[in-house]
């Protein structure tokens, strides 16, 4: 069932894409850029979508029932902020200059303002890099997503799976419908059919025996899962995404970004309305968490978060300003005046999406058992709470999230290659609009696989490594808003910047590997704080040093008001 | 011809958008310093609503200020001259950025804003 509406939803996105690739010109502007022709709404819907990943729905709720309420403070309300700040000062003039002077990609932006080929060929690795990581997590996330929501939708029903235990625990409680498939013999465990990890709480209620515990451990690891395995869960988010980008370009991304966007958004309180209803109201489940002395500190932000990392954590979302994906984004826009919605709706998008999975996460602290997987807290309390129709709902609202900002990136990264590469460097007015089409397309394709190869061999690590791509983008960010802000600018201090980036990011890198798990924080601050805090210096203190930008840069750039 | 009386009224208009921009400067600055409220840092209660604790229920009331400001702002401070830009300002040539895609033109964005409308539309 769930896997059928997960299928359902993917099919709509197919025909979307179909659909948005008939009406696509044959003009890279269009491909790209949608013929810069998007509208408020949707400016603001795949403004927001492309911001927003599986984390609005899962993590938010996991983060809550590992660090409490605090987590909406850190990550939401500050984004809300800083967002529609960055929208405000950043998007609206980026689209102008991108207009006028007609540029698709951020490098191009940046190639222009300082006149610099160096400087746009030292951020295409960084921005590229970046980019892939943020990619992966979405395609691993997606995989494994996938794979955990639906067990038994192939299973084996005939296959034996057996591990070895001294003898049955004497507390053994095998429940009815697993007496046919669980047997105790001669100092063997087995299981017949398939094992989903989702059923590890079941055989664990069995029995307390320690043994029983580490051999149902092993079981499960062994056991075949019955569930659409991960290879398959990311092989088919992929093409659905490669589909719809590769026809429908730009245009299908702002689409499928809209309607994505609505899905996650309304699935989320769908969740929410169902599992509150089933906790007896939100009066009634906040009032059982509060009575309950050793669990109610989910509720406050005292010992779960630094006062100064709460504090330092609004650098992170800066990083928003040098997506190069939103960037793009900002490029498609109709008219400046089209960012005046997402200026405004983009905090209360934030409100609507983050309030109630940060009430779900708080309220499951208090049902759920202490130790449980909080990236599996959503899963569970959907699980729990509600049936297998709604579960699948779910699945389609935290892949619509996934799938929004994955568009995005393939489509920029597809624009970097094309746009700044080859056509920059190798075909100076000779390719043509068709071709630029068909690079676009080619790579497209060939970014969607080299993630996936990569996903399908490395996980964790990607992971671990995203979090710094944050880092990086905010790092990056005073160097985009002395372009725009600063006419004595110049080239010698934004690659200075961009160095002093890349050995900061790498140092602090390495030295969160060297200070092993859990957050890393350097005088209990966010690391970001230190590195857009010297990033900035640097920029400024060697641009203060060399020569001014030429005239003609500096009045192309900030033109005089009449 | 700029009378004196017309040249008054547009220094007076510059005059209110500069206090404007200034106030909203000051309630961005406000916003971020009522963002670290260490008064509700271990406060559980009240619950507001009967379920939301304070901290959280403070959290999505900057939220929804952040909202409100960026109302004024796009109100009040919106910059006219990128709207300029709509009405078909300076066109970039291939010479003015080589390598770069030219700009839409007129004939381009027509009919992409009308997909727009009608895809917004349904």
């Amino acid at each position: 069932m769930t896997f059928t509406i997960i299928l359902c939803y993917l099919s709509l996105l197919l025909f979307l894409g179909l659909f948005a690739g008939r009406l696509l010109k044959k003009s890279s502007s269009d491909f790209f850029l949608a013929s810069r022709g998007i509208g408020p709404f949707m400016l603001l819907m795949s403004v927001f979508g492309t911001t927003m990943t599986a984390f609005a729905l899962i993590g938010s709720t996991g983060k809550t029932f590992d660090q409490g309420i605090g987590v909406y403070g850190l990550m939401a309300s500050w984004s809300g902020i800083i967002h529609a700040a960055i929208f405000f000062l950043v998007g609206a003039k980026v689209w102008a200059l991108g207009k006028k002077h007609g540029y698709v990609t951020q490098l191009g932006y940046f190639r222009s303002r300082y006149q610099s080929d160096g400087l746009a060929l030292l951020l295409f690795p960084l921005v590229v890099c970046f980019v892939i990581l943020y990619l992966l997590m979405g395609v691993i996330g997606a995989g494994r997503f996938i794979e955990g929501v639906t067990p038994e939708t192939f299973s084996e029903s005939t296959v034996v799976t057996t591990v070895s235990l001294a003898a049955a625990p004497a507390d053994l409680k095998v429940p009815d419908g697993w007496k046919e498939r669980v047997s105790l013999k001669d100092g063997n465990l087995s299981v017949t059919g398939s094992l989903h990890p989702k059923r590890k709480g079941l055989f664990m209620k069995m029995s307390k025996a320690p043994e029983w515990k580490k051999a149902v451990g092993a079981l499960i690891a062994k056991a075949p899962r019955g569930a659409v395995p991960k290879w398959a869960g990311m092989a088919i988010v992929c093409l659905v995404v490669l589909f719809y980008v590769f026809f429908g370009g730009m245009r299908a991304t702002a689409w499928a970004n809209t309607m994505q966007t609505l899905v996650f958004m309304v699935m989320g309180l769908i969740a929410f309305y169902v599992i509150t209803k089933a906790l007896g109201g939100p009066v009634e489940a906040s009032k059982k968490l509060l009575a309950n002395e050793t669990k109610n500190s989910v509720m406050a932000r005292e010992g779960l978060i630094g006062k100064w990392q709460f504090l330092t954590y609004c650098f992170i979302p800066l990083s928003v300003g040098m997506f190069p994906h939103l960037f793009q984004h900002w490029l498609t826009a109709r008219k400046a005046s089209n960012f005046k919605l997402t200026v405004v709706a983009h905090p209360i998008c934030i409100l609507i999406t983050w309030v109630p999975c940060v009430l779900l996460g708080m309220w499951a602290f208090g049902v759920l058992p202490e130790g449980t997987n909080p990236n599996a807290v959503l899963g569970m309390m959907v699980a729990r709470y509600s049936g297998e129709a709604l579960a699948g709902l779910i699945g389609a609202g935290v892949l619509a999230a996934i799938m929004s900002s994955m568009d995005s990136q393939f489509l920029c990264l597809s624009s970097l290659f094309t746009n700044d590469i080859i056509s920059h460097h190798f075909g100076k007015g000779k390719i043509s609009d068709e071709k630029k089409i068909l690079l676009g397309r080619g790579f497209v394709v060939a970014i969607v696989l080299i993630c996936y190869l990569i996903g399908l061999s490395n996980t964790q690590s990607v992971f671990d490594l995203g979090i710094w791509c944050f880092t990086g983008f905010a790092g990056l960010f005073p160097i985009l808003f002395a372009a725009l802000y600063w006419k004595r600018s110049n080239k010698q201090g934004a690659i200075a910047g961009v160095l002093a980036l890349a050995v900061l990011e790498a140092t602090c890198y390495f030295l969160s590997l060297a200070e092993g798990e859990g957050e890393f924080l350097l005088l209990g601050m966010m690391p970001v704080t230190f590195i857009v805090g010297i990033t900035t210096a640097v920029m400024v203190i060697v641009t203060l040093l060399t020569p001014p930008p030429d005239e003609e840069i500096v009045e192309k750039f900030f033109p005089a008001k009449n | 011809m700029i009378t004196q009386s017309s040249f008054k009224s547009s220094a007076a208009t510059e005059s209110r958008q500069t206090t404007v921009r200034t106030l909203v400067i000051g309630l961005i600055l406000l916003l971020a310093v009522l963002h670290h409220d260490w008064w509700w840092w271990d406060a559980k209660e009240p619950l507001v609503l009967g379920f939301m604790p304070i901290g959280l229920a403070w959290h999505a009331g900057i939220s929804l200020a952040a909202g409100l400001v960026g109302l004024v702002a796009v109100s009040f401070c919106w910059p006219a001259h990128l709207d300029e830009e709509d009405g078909g300002g300076e066109s970039a040539s291939t010479e003015d950025n080589p390598g770069e895609a030219a700009p839409a033109s007129a004939e381009d964005d027509a009919p992409a804003a009308t997909d727009t409308g009608k895809e917004e539309a349904s």
